[in-house]
C-alpha cells in the first residue's frame, strides 16, 4: 500500500484524502453520537461517508492495477540483468583464472640458480662457437641463458665421460694397490729380516739408531731414580759431548709387569682386563730383546719378589761405559763399564761392574768421594727397612754407593709410587712435578754429572796408571817417570829394590761382614764393649791407660775384637798400676794380661819369650800403627804392599829398608802411605825414618804438578830411593867423625873440610834442593 | 779430625776437590809435624794450668789443660754414642793462642820469671833466640799475618847467632839454635848453637857475653848449674862439657856419649841435673848415663835400645823419653822404676810441673799430659798454624 503511496502519489494522495475526509467525518459522528444531538446530520454524514467509501474502493482498484503494471515490468526487466549477471560472473572467473596463471607463472622457480653455471665471462671466453652463435629464443636474455645452459650441459657431458674414464683407471690402479698390498703385507717379514741382520752393521758402524729407539721407549719404564741417571746422562751426552754410552738392559714386559704390580698394591684393584691389555700393548720386538739377551723366563720378576725380597732388583738395569774424554785416536778407548741397578725395596741405587772381568778390581769405585765405601746402605730408611740381614760385601759386584744415590737425586727425590705420576692422581703427580723439576734444578747447578763422570775418568785412569807402576814395581824395576823435572828423576839408583810382594787388602775395621751368625756375636760383642765403656769413663781419671788414645800396641787389626779387648785391658792395667812402681814390666806385658775370653787373640801377640824381642816387635807394630790412626773408611779396599829397598855396605852389610806403603782407593787425591822401618832393632834411625815418611807422605806431593799426580807413587818410590841412598850412605860410618861449622873451611878441627850432615834436636839430615824449589828441611 | 774431614770436600752434590785435597795434605802435615818442647807456664795456681808447646812448623801454642780435659772426655762420651770410632783418635785441641815464633822448628823455649814480669824465650833453627812477654802471648788470640810469615806480636828480644865469615867473606847459614837455658840471677840466657858453641846473652842488654866454644861437633843441650856459675853442654861430638860461665873455658868435658860395650861414640841429646845440682843425667843416642858432679864419675850407664831425646829429674828419679813411645822412670842407681805408654811414637820433650803433672811432646805432633800417678790426663794433636790461614 505505501508502495503505491509512493509510486502513486496521486492515488495514493487521494487515498489519503480519502482517509482524511473518512476520519473527519467519523469524528464528526462520534461528536454528534456524544452529543447526542440531531441525528439528522448523520444521515448526511452516512451519505457522505458512503461516497468516501466509493472514492476509497475505486482509488484502491487503481492502486492494485497500478501494481500489477510495475510487477509486470519488473517481470521484464529481470532476464537482460540475469544474463548481464552470468556474463559478469564468467568474466570475473577468467579473471581469476589468469590472474591464478600469472601467479603460478611468476612463482614458477626455475632450476637454474641450483645450476652452478659457468660465469658469463668465461662462458664468452671458452664456449664452443656453435653453441654460441645459434639464436635461441628471440630474448637476449633468454637467449643467452639457454646458450649457457646448453652450454653447461655440454660441459657437463665431458664431464662425465672423463668421470667414466677415471672410474675405469681408478679401478685399474685399485687392481695396482691390492697388489701391492699384498706384497706389503709380506714387506715387515722381510724387514724384520734384513733389520735383524744389519745389527752387526750397525754396531760395527757405531749407528745404533734403532737401539737408540729401543732404549728410549725402555727408559719410560725405568723406575724414577733409574730414569734420572738415565735421562741426566744422555742430557750430558748431547749437551756436552760426553764421551759416555748408555744401555738399558733388561726385559721390558717384565718392567710393564712389574709396574702393573704397583699400581695393583697402590689402587688395590685393577682388573684383568687391562691386565691383559698392557701386556698385550708390549712392543713386539720386545720378543728379540729377550732372545738376545737370553733373560729367564717372564715370571722370573714373580719369584724374585717372593724370594729375593728386600733385595728385589727392578727388571731393568743402565750400563754405562765411559770412554777416555781425552782425544787420542779416531775411537775413543773404553775405559769403564758400569751398571745401576735399582733395588726396588730399599730405593737405593747401586753400581756395579757390568763385565765380570773387571771383577779383579771391583771396588775402584770405592771412596769416590770421602767416606763413600759402598759397604753400607745410604739412607737411614733403608738401613731401618733391612735391619743387618744385608751385607753387599758378597752380593757379586754393585754396591749402595752415596755418589749413586746422588746421580739418581734420590736425596730430593719424594717417595711416589712411579705409576702414580701419570696415573690417576693427577693433583699429586703435578705437585710432585714441581717438586721434581726444583729438585732438577738444584742437581743440575751442582753439575752431579759431570763432577761423578770426572771422579769416575780420574779414578780408572790413576788406577790403570797404578797398576802400571805396580806392574813394573812387582818385576822389581824402578817405575819411569815422565815428569823428570824432579831431583830424584835425574839420581840413578844406587840401592836395589829387592822384594816386592803385596801384604793384601786391609781388613776392613769399619764394617762387620755381617753373616747371619757372625751377626749376632757382633752384637753380644757391642754389648759387651758398651757396658765397659760406660765403666771406662766414670774410672778414666784414676785409671792410668790412655783413655782413646792410640792404637794399643797389642791391638789386633780385627776391629770388633780389639774394641771388647782394650777396655778390659784396662781393668787390668789398674791392677798392675800397683805393681808398677816396684817391677820393671814391658808396655807390652801390662797390656797382655786380660780376660780369659780374649787370651786366644791376645796370645797371638804375646807369646814371645824374650823381653827384647818383645820390645821390639811392640814398637814394629807401633811404628806401623802410628800412621793407621785415621777414619776407618779411609783403609776401605786400600791397598798394602811391602818391598824392601837394600844395598851393600862394604863386602857383606846390607841394609835393608823394609817399606809398607798404604795405597788408598782415592789414589791419587788421597796419596799412598809409606811407613818405613829397618831390620836392625834399634831405634836410632826413628826420627830419620819419620824424616823420609814426611818427605815422601807429604812434601813431594806439594813439589809435583798437578797432572802428573797419576805417577804419584813412581815418584814416592823413586825419590825414596833417593832418600835412602842418601841416608844410609857408604860413608855413613865416617859420618861420626864429620862436621863441625857450617862453613867448611871455618876453623876445622879435625883438620878435614868436611861438610855438617845433620842438624837439630832431631838429627836430621840436611837436604838441600836445589834449582826445583828448596823443600825446607823440616816439616814446617 | 773427624769434623773437619766431613766438612772438607764434600759429596758429589757439592765436590770440591781442591779443598778435599787440602784437607788430607793438612791432615798429613799433623802427623808429621813434631812437639819439640812443651812447658807448663808458671802460674800461682798449685794445679797446671796452661801449656806451652813449641813444634815443628816454627809456632808457638799455649793450650788450657782444663779445657782440653774436658774436651777429652766429651769427645769419649760422643764416641761412646755414636759408636763410629773404632780406632781411638786423640782430638786436636784449639789452642788458646798460637803465634808464629820462627821460621823452621822451634826448639825449646824457657819461661824467664823477674819480678811481676814474665818473659817466654824460644829459639830455633832460624838461629834466633827470642823472647816475649808471656802476658801479650797469652792475649794475643789467633794472630797470624800469613802473607809476611810473620805474626802481629813482635818478640821484646831478639836474638841471632853470629854467622862465620870465611874465606872471600863468604857467609855461613845461620846454624840453628838446638837449646836455651836461662839463669834469673845473672840476668842471663844461654844458647846451645848448631855452630859447636854455646852463647850467654845478656837479657837486659841483648848484647853477646860469652862465647864457649871446644866442642867438635854441634850442640844438642844446655842447662845451667847456677850455684857455681857453670853451664852443662851435650853435643853430636859424644861429649859433655862443663863450662865456667865467669871465664868462659871449659872445665870439664865428660865422654857421657861413648858406650861401654862398643866403645863408640854417640852423640848427647840431652842434659839435666837435679835439684841439689849434684847430679848430672846425660841422655845419649845409645843410652843414659848419670855422673856425679862432685867426683866427675860415671854412677851408671844404661844401654838403652832407643835412643834417649829429653830427660829430667824429679826428685831422685830421672824421667826420660826417646825414640820409643816409652815414658821411663830410673831411680839415681840405674834401676828401672817404672815404663808408661805414651802417645807420642818418638818423644822430644818431657816437661814436669811441681804438682807432679807430666807432658810429653813429640812426633805427630802429639801431647800427653800424664797426671802424678801415671795415669793419662789428655792426649791431644796440636793444630798448625796452617789451620788459621
Amino acid at each position: 500500500m505505501e508502495a503505491i503511496e509512493v509510486a502513486r502519489p496521486t492515488a495514493h494522495q487521494l487515498l489519503e484524502d480519502t482517509r482524511m475526509e473518512m476520519e473527519a467525518v467519523a469524528s464528526k459522528m462520534l461528536f454528534i453520537k456524544e452529543e447526542g444531538s440531531s441525528k439528522s446530520e448523520l444521515r448526511e454524514l452516512i451519505t457522505q461517508m458512503s461516497l468516501h467509501f466509493i472514492t476509497l474502493r475505486k482509488v484502491n482498484r487503481s492502486i492494485l492495477v497500478e501494481e500489477d503494471c510495475i510487477k509486470a515490468e519488473t517481470e521484464a526487466a529481470k532476464g537482460p540483468v540475469d544474463t548481464t549477471t552470468l556474463q559478469l560472473h564468467n568474466l570475473l572467473y577468467e579473471k581469476n583464472h589468469y590472474l591464478k596463471a600469472i601467479k603460478a607463472c611468476k612463482d614458477f622457480r626455475s632450476k637454474y640458480p641450483d645450476i652452478e653455471l659457468v660465469p658469463e665471462e668465461e662462458f664468452f671466453s671458452s664456449a664452443p662457437e656453435e653453441i654460441k652463435g645459434k639464436a635461441m629464443a628471440d630474448d637476449v636474455a633468454h637467449d643467452l641463458m639457454l646458450k649457457r645452459l646448453n652450454f653447461e650441459l655440454f660441459q657437463r657431458k665431458e664431464l662425465c665421460k672423463l668421470h667414466e674414464k677415471l672410474e675405469q683407471h681408478k679401478a685399474s690402479l685399485l687392481d695396482a694397490i691390492s697388489g701391492r698390498k699384498k706384497f706389503l703385507s709380506s714387506l715387515p717379514s722381510h724387514l724384520k729380516s734384513l733389520k735383524k741382520a744389519s745389527l752387526p752393521v750397525q754396531q760395527h758402524l757405531g749407528i745404533s739408531h734403532t737401539k737408540k729407539l729401543k732404549q728410549l721407549h725402555a727408559a719410560e719404564f725405568l723406575p724414577p731414580p733409574l730414569y734420572i741417571v738415565y735421562s741426566q746422562l744422555l742430557a750430558q751426552k748431547e749437551a756436552f759431548g760426553e764421551k759416555i754410552e748408555m744401555d738399558i738392559l733388561g726385559s721390558v714386559k717384565d718392567a710393564q709387569t712389574f709396574a702393573l704390580q704397583q699400581v695393583n698394591k697402590e689402587n688395590g684393584s685393577l682388573s684383568n682386563l687391562d691386565n691383559a691389555k698392557l701386556e698385550d700393548d708390549a712392543p713386539d720386538d720386545d720378543e728379540d730383546v729377550q732372545r738376545r739377551r737370553k733373560r729367564p723366563k717372564k715370571n722370573v720378576v714373580k719369584d724374585s719378589v717372593e724370594q729375593a725380597g728386600i733385595c728385589q732388583l727392578h727388571p731393568l738395569k743402565i750400563v754405562l761405559h765411559v770412554y777416555d774424554d781425552e782425544y787420542t785416536g779416531a775411537k775413543p778407548s773404553r775405559l769403564i763399564t758400569l751398571k745401576f741397578e735399582y733395588l726396588v725395596k730399599l730405593n737405593v741405587v747401586c753400581v756395579g761392574f757390568e763385565d765380570t772381568d773387571e771383577k779383579s778390581d771391583s771396588n775402584i769405585l770405592c771412596n769416590l768421594f770421602p767416606d763413600d765405601t759402598g759397604l753400607d746402605l745410604p739412607h737411614q730408611m733403608s738401613k731401618l727397612y733391612s735391619g743387618d740381614s744385608l751385607a753387599f760385601g758378597e752380593k757379586g759386584t754393585s754396591y749402595p754407593y752415596k755418589w749413586a744415590q746422588h746421580l739418581a737425586g734420590i736425596d730430593f727425590l719424594p717417595e711416589v709410587p712411579p705409576i702414580n705420576v701419570n696415573g690417576d692422581h693427577l693433583n699429586a703427580g703435578l705437585i710432585n712435578v714441581s717438586d721434581f723439576s726444583s729438585g732438577l734444578a738444584l742437581y743440575r747447578r751442582q753439575n752431579r754429572v759431570q763432577t761423578i763422570l770426572q771422579r769416575i775418568r780420574s779414578r780408572k785412569k790413576a788406577q790403570m796408571a797404578l797398576v802400571e807402576q805396580l806392574n813394573s814395581l812387582a818385576k822389581l824395576k824402578w817405575p819411569l817417570l815422565i815428569y823428570d823435572n824432579v831431583p830424584w828423576a835425574s839420581h840413578t839408583p844406587v840401592c836395589t829394590l829387592q822384594k816386592w810382594s803385596p801384604a793384601g787388602l786391609i781388613p776392613d775395621s769399619s764394617f762387620s761382614t755381617s753373616i747371619a751368625g757372625q751377626a749376632t756375636n757382633n752384637v753380644d760383642l757391642d754389648m759387651d764393649r758398651r757396658s765397659v765403656m760406660s765403666w771406662e769413663v766414670e774410672n778414666a781419671r784414676e785409671d792410668g791407660e790412655l783413655p782413646t788414645a792410640l792404637p794399643v800396641a797389642t791391638m789386633p787389626v780385627d776391629a770388633p775384637v780389639s774394641l771388647s779387648s782394650e777396655p778390659l785391658q784396662l781393668v787390668d792395667r789398674s791392677r798392675s798400676l800397683a805393681l808398677m812402681s816396684k817391677n820393671v814390666t814391658p808396655v807390652s806385658m801390662i797390656k797382655t794380661r786380660s780376660f780369659s775370653k780374649y787370651e786366644d787373640e791376645l796370645e797371638l801377640v804375646l807369646d814371645s819369650d824374650s823381653e827384647a824381642e818383645e820390645q821390639a816387635y811392640s814398637n814394629h807394630v807401633n811404628e806401623n800403627a802410628s800412621s793407621v790412626v785415621s777414619n776407618p773408611w779411609e783403609d776401605s779396599a786400600a791397598k798394602e804392599f811391602d818391598f824392601i829397598l837394600g844395598r851393600n855396605h862394604g863386602k857383606d852389610s846390607v841394609v835393608k829398608l823394609n817399606t809398607k806403603v798404604k795405597i788408598s782407593i782415592e789414589y791419587p787425591l788421597r796419596p799412598p802411605i809409606f811407613s818405613l822401618s829397618i831390620d836392625s832393632g834399634r831405634s836410632e834411625w826413628y826420627n830419620v825414618l819419620r824424616a823420609m815418611e814426611a818427605e815422601l807422605n807429604l812434601h813431594i806431593l806439594r813439589v809435583l804438578p798437578l797432572n802428573n799426580e797419576n805417577f804419584i807413587l813412581a815418584h814416592q818410590i823413586r825419590c825414596l830411593a833417593m832418600l835412602f841412598d842418601f841416608h844410609f850412605d857408604k860413608h855413613d860410618a865416617k859420618r861420626k867423625s864429620t862436621s863441625v861449622m857450617d862453613v867448611g873451611l871455618c876453623t876445622p878441627i879435625s883438620g878435614m873440610i868436611l861438610t855438617r850432615s845433620v842438624r837439630g834436636r832431631d838429627r836430621r839430615k840436611m837436604i838441600s834442593w836445589n834449582s826445583i824449589g828448596c823443600i825446607p828441611g823440616y816439616p814446617s | 779430625m773427624a769434623t773437619e774431614q766431613e766438612a772438607a770436600g764434600g759429596d758429589a752434590r757439592s765436590w770440591d776437590e781442591e779443598r778435599y785435597r787440602k784437607s788430607i795434605l793438612q791432615e798429613r802435615e799433623l802427623r808429621c809435624r813434631t812437639v819439640f818442647r812443651t812447658a807448663f807456664a808458671p802460674s800461682q795456681n798449685p794445679n797446671p794450668d796452661i801449656l806451652v808447646v813449641a813444634s815443628s812448623d816454627g809456632s808457638l801454642s799455649c793450650y788450657s789443660l782444663a779445657s782440653c780435659i774436658a774436651s777429652m772426655s766429651q769427645y769419649q762420651q760422643l764416641d761412646m754414642a755414636t759408636n763410629l770410632r773404632t780406632v781411638a783418635d786423640p782430638l786436636s785441641a784449639d789452642p788458646l793462642s798460637i803465634i808464629q815464633a820462627h821460621k823452621g822448628p822451634t826448639y825449646d823455649l824457657k819461661f824467664y820469671t823477674h819480678g811481676e814480669n814474665c818473659l817466654l824465650f824460644s829459639c830455633g833453627d832460624d838461629g834466633r833466640l827470642r823472647g816475649w812477654n808471656w802476658k801479650e802471648i797469652l792475649s794475643s788470640h789467633i794472630v797470624v799475618d800469613k802473607k809476611t810469615q810473620g805474626n802481629l806480636l813482635k818478640p821484646i828480644l831478639d836474638l841471632a847467632n853470629p854467622q862465620h865469615e870465611g874465606p872471600w867473606g863468604a857467609l855461613s847459614p845461620i846454624p840453628e839454635t838446638n837449646a836455651i837455658t836461662i839463669n834469673e840471677q845473672e840476668g842471663s840466657v844461654y844458647s846451645a848453637a848448631g855452630d859447636a858453641r854455646a852463647y850467654s846473652w845478656d837479657i837486659e842488654t841483648g848484647k853477646q857475653k860469652m862465647v864457649f866454644k871446644g866442642h867438635a861437633d854441634y850442640l844438642h843441650c844446655i842447662t845451667a848449674r847456677k850455684s857455681s856459675h857453670q853451664i852443662i853442654t851435650g853435643s853430636e861430638d859424644g861429649t859433655t862439657r862443663i863450662w865456667d860461665c865467669r871465664s868462659g873455658l871449659c872445665t870439664q868435658v865428660i865422654q857421657s856419649g861413648r858406650n861401654l860395650k862398643s866403645k863408640l861414640s854417640s852423640w848427647v841429646s840431652c842434659v839435666a841435673i837435679d835439684s841439689s845440682e849434684s847430679w848430672l843425667a846425660c841422655g845419649t843416642g845409645a843410652g843414659l848415663s848419670v855422673w856425679s858432679l862432685l867426683s866427675y864419675e860415671c854412677i851408671f850407664n844404661i844401654g838403652h835400645y832407643a835412643p834417649v831425646q829429653d830427660l829430667l829429674f824429679d826428685d831422685n828419679q830421672i824421667v826420660a823419653v826417646g825414640s820409643e813411645p816409652v815414658l821411663t822412670r830410673f831411680s839415681i842407681n840405674g834401676a828401672t822404676l817404672s815404663q808408661l805408654k805414651c802417645a807420642p811414637q818418638s818423644a822430644f820433650s818431657v816437661s814436669l810441673h811441681p804438682s807432679g803433672v807430666i807432658a810429653v811432646g813429640g812426633y805427630g805432633a802429639l801431647v800427653d799430659v800424664l797426671s802424678q800417678f801415671g795415669s793419662h790426663l789428655c792426649t791431644f794433636y796440636c793444630r798448625g798454624l796452617d789451620n788459621y790461614s
